[in-house]
């Protein structure tokens, strides 16, 4: 480990592949079948790498900030969400055709891969639940705006979090009413426990709000300098990862956790905060990105921390990254806005404020 | 200090004053600027403008111990999002409905520090018409807050009464306000320089325009909305003062709209600069005073139920 701290790019520079965007980068996905990985800006460009042999091609996906990027319900594609109040598809070959178009940004967009696929998404206070033809099942209404959603593991249910808490909605056809789970206040994101367990929200007061499911029982997790802009579960529903401090804050969600449990705390970054964090497909590894560019992964048992990527040079550090980068780039110049592990866990994509995006291989090699 | 953020200015008034004129006026003179408009009312008149963002007014409670802290949460996430683009937008102008309080909309910037990490709040323009602000203001309490909780009122439509009228208006409107800019329109149209980057919210700025400061005591207060503001000659003690602001307005936050301070703490070179809009309050030490010049500590209260000798006793007993 120390040499890897002595060189904080080590992992960046011996396994990455890095691009430099004209944009904000606020999302980074992997395509349901892992082969292309996507970063999408605020400029309403898309990039698109395939994941084996990276190569990068930008689109413009949109006529405005792009605010909302997920991989399609299969295949090689992507959703996206725009403030040009469009809805779009996102073709690995770079095909972009038009889903819907409202009167309100969309400003949040989530499928769910299964046999029966389904896609969310969010304009104003309402979602639009389509299936994987794009037809509408239902239209979900709520009393103010959305700011999250997630699917269940299984498809079955979508959580909408927004102003006063968030909804439960089953996504069969059938089903007309939403479970409604109050806690005042804004909610400004949402989660879903694995197994269906518990339902957290970030709030606009730097904590999280969480509802156990069985019994509605709340859940309060505080103590956040910052506001928690990026928070996950683990594959087996043992631990929420979360921003908002300098280390990232692990609640424990068994043994009767998280309420009356104190939070693990993970390697951080001095004078500087968690930002987006993802939780690996399979193992109990978090990858933390934060405002000053750093990215790094823990093993949360034996809380080894492997550094991807050191701090940006918006924080001072020179602009020297050494061969094999192209001229000019920085590793991560500014905060990282964007972190995303695909789907068997071999890669691991991000992007930042400044549009630096990167994919790392994981994987093993001989 | 704060050249890097985007300006954001917040026009309010009453339904029919001419606000919607007024923005398109902005918007259409030849300066060359851009600007992200965030409008309310998808009404009668369009705005003419690239980018315009229809919003939903979601004002919520904080839980965060300030009774009356309410902030809009529909701008959090429009101004987050456009500080996404690359665009550099030269301001953001926040056109409120008729009935809107300001408040929670400068709480707003106190409050969310990805929105103060940005864009910082320049000033509330209150555009009002000359016709009916009589009426407006002693009909409707929300009338009497914008004009009180302005930095700059546009008094429009001023060829539809006489000159004493509008001098009545004018001293009516500095009874509740004193210290605001006053600017005479019709059809909205005041020099761009007069309402945008005002400074109203820059600790740098606060009370720049102190010239007339504590001029003619003598205004009437049949308002219920009304200022005050106290000089004192004498250093004034940091922690009395914080202690005194503080329980202040904890107890009297609701009623206070704005508040704003120059203070001259023992000892120190720099001066100490103040402001609070009801419950949040922001401070911090500004340039030094210049040689030679009277070290006085003032400060300006807007509000309602103002007690005016009892404020008076407390920034008195301040005195280091």
């Amino acid at each position: 480990m120390s040499e890897a701290v002595a060189d904080p790019d080590h992992l960046l520079r011996t396994r990455g592949a890095t691009h430099r965007l004209d944009g904000f980068v606020v999302g980074c996905a992997f395509s349901r079948d892992g082969s292309v990985a996507a970063f999408a800006t605020g400029e309403g460009t898309v990039a698109l790498t395939k994941v084996a042999d990276p190569a990068w091609t930008e689109i413009v996906a949109h006529d405005g900030a792009i605010l909302s990027l997920c991989a399609d319900v299969a295949g090689s594609g992507f959703l996206t969400g725009g403030d040009d109040n469009t809805l779009r598809r996102v073709a690995a070959d770079g095909a972009v055709s038009v889903i819907d178009k409202g009167r309100r940004w969309v400003e949040h967009v989530a499928s769910f891969a299964g046999k029966q696929g389904l896609i969310a998404s969010a304009a104003g206070k309402q979602v639009v639940l389509r299936d994987a033809n794009d037809a509408t099942i239902k239209t979900l209404e709520h009393d103010s705006t959305v700011s999250g959603l997630a699917f269940d593991a299984k498809g079955k249910r979508l959580a909408v979090s927004h102003y006063g808490g968030a909804s439960l909605w089953f996504t069969g056809a059938k089903s007309e009413t939403a479970r409604r789970l109050a806690w005042k206040g804004s909610h400004i994101g949402v989660a879903l426990h694995p197994d269906g367990e518990a339902l957290v929200t970030a709030m606009q007061e730097n904590e999280l709000h969480g509802w156990r499911l069985s019994d509605g029982h709340n859940m309060r997790m505080s103590g956040y300098p910052q506001k928690t802009q990026s928070f996950a579960f683990s594959r087996n529903g043992r631990w929420l990862a979360t921003g908002g401090a300098e280390a990232v804050v692990l609640w424990p969600f068994f043994g009767g956790g998280p309420m009356g449990k104190a939070p693990t705390e993970l390697a951080g970054v001095p004078d500087a905060v968690a930002v987006r964090v993802a939780f690996h497909p399979q193992h109990d590894i978090v990858a933390a990105g934060f405002s000053d560019g750093t990215v790094l992964m823990s093993d949360v048992g034996t809380r080894r921390v492997l550094p991807v990527c050191g701090p940006g040079k918006q924080q001072g550090r020179g602009p020297g990254l050494g061969p094999g980068l192209g001229p000019g780039l920085g590793p991560a110049g500014g905060a990282v806005s964007a972190l995303a592990f695909n789907p068997d866990g071999t890669r691991l994509a991000f992007g930042t404020q400044d549009g630096t995006v990167a994919l790392i291989d994981l994987s093993t090699r001989p | 200090m704060s050249d890097h953020l985007v300006p954001v200015t917040v026009l309010t008034g009453y339904l029919g004053a001419g606000k919607t004129t007024l923005l398109n006026h902005i918007l259409t003179a030849q300066h060359g600027r851009k600007y992200a408009v965030v409008i309310n009312e998808f009404g009668e008149l369009g705005v003419d403008n690239d980018l315009v963002v229809d919003a939903d007014e979601e004002v919520f409670e904080m839980n965060n111990g300030c009774i009356c802290c309410t902030v809009r949460g529909d701008l959090i996430r429009i101004l987050g999002a456009l500080m996404k683009r690359r665009t550099v937008f030269d301001g953001i102008i926040v056109e409120t409905t008729g009935l809107a309080d300001p408040a929670p909309v400068a709480q707003t910037f106190f409050v969310d520090d990805e929105v103060r990490a940005k864009t910082r709040l320049d000033a509330v323009v209150t555009v009002v018409d000359a016709l009916n602000l009589p009426a407006r203001l002693n009909d409707s309490p929300e009338a009497r807050t914008q004009v009180a909780f302005a930095d700059v009122i546009v008094l429009n439509k001023t060829d539809l009464v006489d000159e004493a009228t509008l001098a009545a208006l004018e001293t009516r409107i500095r009874g509740i306000n004193r210290h605001v800019r006053l600017h005479r329109a019709v059809r909205g149209n005041v020099a761009l320089a007069d309402v945008l980057d005002q400074g109203g919210f820059d600790l740098t700025r606060a009370l720049e325009i102190a010239p007339d400061f504590l001029e003619d005591e003598t205004h009437s207060h049949d308002e219920d909305v009304s200022s005050l503001s106290f000089a004192v000659e004498e250093p004034l003690d940091p922690a009395k003062f914080q202690a005194w602001i503080g329980a202040l307005l904890q107890e009297q936050g609701g009623d206070i709209l704005r508040s704003k301070g120059i203070l001259n703490y023992a000892g120190e070179p720099r001066r100490f600069a103040f402001q609070a809009v009801h419950m949040m309050a922001d401070g911090g030490f500004v340039a030094p005073w210049k040689d030679g010049e009277t070290r006085t500590s003032r400060i300006v209260f807007i509000g309602r139920n103002l007690n005016r000798p009892r404020l008076r006793r407390g920034f008195e007993g301040c005195r280091a």
